[in-house]
């Protein structure tokens, strides 16, 4: 068991070392560079102003140099400001070079600064993470139990007419995109267009003070795409489940059909869906890129599409590093937890 | 003597003569306030040499307290001689203010300098600091204040300083620094500025939003970090793309609460929603701001129906889908004229704005700036245009038009596009996000920028199309017009400058910088309750006249 954890957080570490590099090396392009610097100083400069900015803050090393400082392994740069006071990837204002670090990179807790928000990027992922933390809480608050019981429903008498009418539901949900359905709640449920206003068509108030007029549509967008998708899936575990021989026979010893779903087959057709729902985790943090958006509500998804669209290196580097964080530890939970629930499986 | 000769006898000369052209009709209501209040002319006396009563400020009761929000952009902030974007400016306008006040009718109000005065030929200027200023630190705010800020805005080595521009009159062209004895400090609150040749804008100009002055220590970057300043507010909280919170400075007694009264509101909060205005109207249904930036194009429609107050306000303000002439095929005249001849103007104006403005003329000057000289509507012959194309040698090439996402410049160039199209020519269309799309806007060969509005026709002609300056976006280059602009910036008299002005708008048009389609007429909507906060020509947030009822 300790084997495979400690396979699986070298997987981790391996992925977030490419992924982490890739990103480097796509933000880290001529024309990309040349973005920041004209962002920095402003857009009216010269090639040549370009290529002695980016040399001053130590852009016109190799890629590869630069990405050993971002991790941490090798020495940050130093160099001279144009008036002559150093400068230094791991030198803050007024600091002298003996006071400063050698090394400072994300090894060392050091994660940058965000050229696009003008603070450090740790502070800007923390902010974000804990606005989409909080969507994501009433999400899977209403996502899990809510897909559950339609599958459930849906597959304790397969071919029913409650079946098919849940899932020509499960499906129609499913089958529909943030982007449509955020839209279509919006407008149905939020504007003077069709006058209902039951509910806000913004999100923004409920980054201080979640209400359920302000945070029903953006967590019902992301919930029921995922709703329609799990309850399938326990739809088809528990189908599968009740046509099992020990269903049969607690059905001829005459136990009543709800203790035979409750007390017999619920369990085992949880174990599917287990899966299926911790898979939903790191889905859930690119499906909110577009709900965020379309809502106004500046967590994780906001911040990765503004970091993208203003070429503000390290804050994307620190949300990939945070994003594959998520998808494996959530993988790893997801295959530890299977074990418990089905013993019949065992690693070693 | 009757009050109106006592007014007479220190009156500049030219405003007698602008009181006259306004009497016999010449001149405009506004175009004779801005003018009149340049020369250094108080406003009642201004109003009171034409004759007409000082309309009466809305003196309606403002209740104090309470918090507005507004949906604003949040850009990350900048020195403010550097500040390119007035929302940056209506930040620290909180606790940064100036020297003079541009006002919603073109008047000037005096700010930070009580009074001041021209010579005959405008090149002295005499500025009379006003007394009992202070700092929110405790220091007084004296002449000397006002030397080192005219001092940073002329220093012309500063990267992106669109201020070293304005100061031209007193930058020492060698050193790009200011010029010696272009001030002199006659006592604490009296400076004098001598100007090397005559410039009837130096006044307004400080009026321009990066014309903030800022306390001595001041070192540069982000003015929130240490906002020290003669204003009534404060920054609580700055986290840029998100929201920016002003409150009511609770240490500062601010001078203006004996002049103007207020400020009213505790707190004003701007939050961020995006480009994207249907973003701003589910913020408004929503209940989460009570006061719209700007609304633009389809959306006033929506936000009337929504029974929000409307505010209209006439203005120089356009779009400029203009050429880079460092590109090619830009750097061909002839190419330039036949895309410019390509489209009719009335067109865009009706497609790209709802017909919410006024057709202009592809010369950037505006019936209500003083000088504007009617030189014909803009040719229009998309046959000829694709013949001059063709003889050009480009009647195949693809050209790209490039614009920002934003509602209506969007719209507008799809409908410069189209009849580009329509004529023949073979155009595609680009349309970038406003996060990227300001990265580059001056160096884009042929694309669309909105400008603001600037009350002299000198003014916009100064900062856009004279050679070599900061925001010249067409690269435009021309010997003969920046001499013509020399000589028309020195003309105090209207008349006169608008014959130098009439050459310019020719030389522009021939040389074909820009299609300029219209005029824009800017709107806000706000809640019934908002007072005082009407649109401003140049999207100024005068945050001391705001208020809002419980």
């Amino acid at each position: 068991m300790l084997r495979f954890i400690a396979g699986r957080i070298l997987t981790m570490l391996l992925t977030a070392l490419c992924l982490t590099f890739v990103v480097f090396f796509l933000t880290n392009l001529g024309p990309n560079l040349e973005k920041v610097a004209k962002s920095e100083i402003g857009v009216r400069i010269s090639d040549a102003e370009v290529e002695s900015w980016l040399a001053r803050n130590g852009y016109a090393q190799p890629v590869l140099v630069r990405y050993g400082e971002w991790l941490g392994v090798l020495p940050g740069w130093t160099g001279e400001a144009a008036d002559g006071t150093p400068t230094g990837r791991c030198v803050a204002q007024d600091q002298s070079l003996e006071e400063a670090d050698r090394f400072c990179g994300i090894l060392q807790g050091d994660w940058g600064y965000s050229t696009v928000f003008r603070a450090p990027v740790s502070e800007i992922i923390a902010r974000s993470l804990a606005l989409t933390g909080k969507l994501m809480f009433w999400v899977m608050a209403v996502m899990v139990p809510g897909a559950l019981l339609l599958g459930v429903l849906a597959g304790m008498r397969e071919g029913s007419r409650l079946d098919r009418s849940l899932s020509t539901f499960a499906i129609t949900t499913t089958a529909t995109p943030e982007y449509v359905s955020g839209v279509v709640f919006i407008a149905v449920f939020a504007s003077t267009a069709v006058g209902l206003r039951w509910f806000n068509g913004s999100a923004t108030s409920a980054m201080e003070d979640i209400t359920f007029v302000n945070f029903t549509l953006p967590v019902m967008t992301i919930a029921l795409y995922g709703m329609g998708y799990i309850a399938r899936m326990t739809r088809a575990s528990m189908a599968e489940v009740m046509t099992a021989q020990y269903i049969r026979t607690a059905r001829l010893k005459g136990v009543r059909f709800r203790d035979i779903v409750l007390r017999h087959a619920l369990r085992n057709a949880l174990i599917a869906p287990f899966t299926v729902i911790m898979l939903q985790f790191p889905w859930l943090l690119n499906g909110v890129v577009i709900v965020e958006t379309l809502f106004n509500y500046k967590g994780f998804g906001w911040t990765l599409v503004q970091a993208a669209g203003n070429n503000d290196i390290e804050l994307l580097l620190g949300v990939s590093v945070v994003s594959v964080f998520v998808v494996l530890v959530t993988q790893l939970i997801s295959d530890i937890g299977y074990v418990y629930l089905n013993p019949r499986i065992r690693i070693s | 003597m009757t009050y109106q000769d006592k007014v007479r006898a220190d009156v500049h000369p030219a405003a007698l003569m602008y009181a006259e052209e306004e009497k016999s009709g010449r001149l405009s209501r506004r175009e004779f306030l801005t003018r009149a209040t340049a020369l250094g002319l108080a406003a009642p006396m201004a109003y009171g040499l034409i004759g007409v009563p000082t309309p009466a400020r809305a003196q309606e009761d403002k209740p104090m307290g309470g918090t507005l929000r507004m949906e604003m952009e949040t850009r990350a902030l900048k020195d403010p001689r550097v500040a390119d974007w007035s929302q940056i400016a209506n930040v620290y306008r909180g606790w940064l203010e100036y020297l003079v006040q541009y006002e919603r009718d073109g008047s000037l109000t005096p700010m930070l300098l009580e009074s001041w005065e021209a010579n005959e030929d405008a090149t002295q200027f005499t500025l009379n600091v006003r007394q009992g200023v202070t700092w929110n630190n405790g220091d007084p705010f004296t002449a000397e204040d006002v030397v080192y800020n005219i001092t940073r805005w002329c220093d012309g080595t500063v990267e992106g300083n669109s201020m070293a521009g304005r100061m031209a009159a007193l930058v020492d062209p060698d050193t790009n620094q200011l010029r010696e004895g272009a001030i002199e400090t006659v006592d604490d609150h009296t400076i004098v500025l001598n100007l090397s040749a005559p410039d009837i804008a130096i006044i307004v100009n400080t009026a321009d939003y990066p014309a903030a002055l800022v306390h001595p220590s001041y070192s540069g970057g982000d003015p929130s970090e240490n906002p020290v300043g003669t204003g009534p507010y404060i920054p609580e909280e700055v986290e840029i793309g998100v929201r920016v919170t002003l409150v009511k400075n609770p240490d500062h007694q601010w001078w203006g609460t004996e002049v103007f009264g207020g400020p009213y509101l505790d707190r004003i909060e701007y939050i961020d929603y995006g480009t994207d205005p249907a973003a701003v109207v589910s913020a408004v249904e929503s209940g989460e701001i009570d006061i719209t930036y700007q609304s633009v194009g389809d959306f006033i429609e929506i936000f009337n129906a929504l029974g929000w107050t409307e505010s209209e306000v006439v203005t120089a303000s356009t779009i400029t889908v203009r050429f880079n002439q460092a590109n090619a095929p830009y750097d061909n005249v002839d190419v330039r004229r036949a895309l410019q001849m390509a489209v009719s103007n009335d067109i865009v104006l009706e497609l790209g704005y709802n017909d919410r403005g006024v057709v202009a003329e592809n010369h950037h000057v505006c019936p209500i700036h003083p000088e504007y000289a009617d030189i014909g509507p803009a040719e229009y012959d998309p046959e000829a245009a694709l013949e001059l194309l063709t003889s050009a040698g480009h009647a195949e090439t693809e050209f790209e038009l490039i614009s920002i996402d934003d509602a209506w410049q969007a719209t507008s160039c799809d409908a410069v596009a189209a009849q580009l199209r329509d004529a023949g020519v073979n155009i595609t269309r680009t349309v970038l996000p406003g996060s990227t799309f300001w990265n580059d806007w001056l160096t884009y060969p042929f694309s669309a920028t909105e400008w603001n509005m600037r009350p002299l026709g000198v003014q916009i002609m100064n900062l856009a199309y004279k050679s070599g300056v900061a925001w010249n976006e067409t690269a435009y280059s021309n010997p003969d017009f920046d001499a013509a602009l020399a000589e028309a910036g020195s003309i105090a008299d209207a008349d006169a400058r608008r014959e130098v002005m009439a050459r310019m708008e020719e030389m522009l048009r021939a040389d074909g910088v820009v299609i300029q389609p219209y005029w824009r007429s800017l709107y806000r909507h706000y809640r019934a309750e908002v007072m005082g906060a009407e649109m401003h020509p140049t999207f100024e947030h005068h945050h001391y006249k705001w208020a809002i009822q419980a």
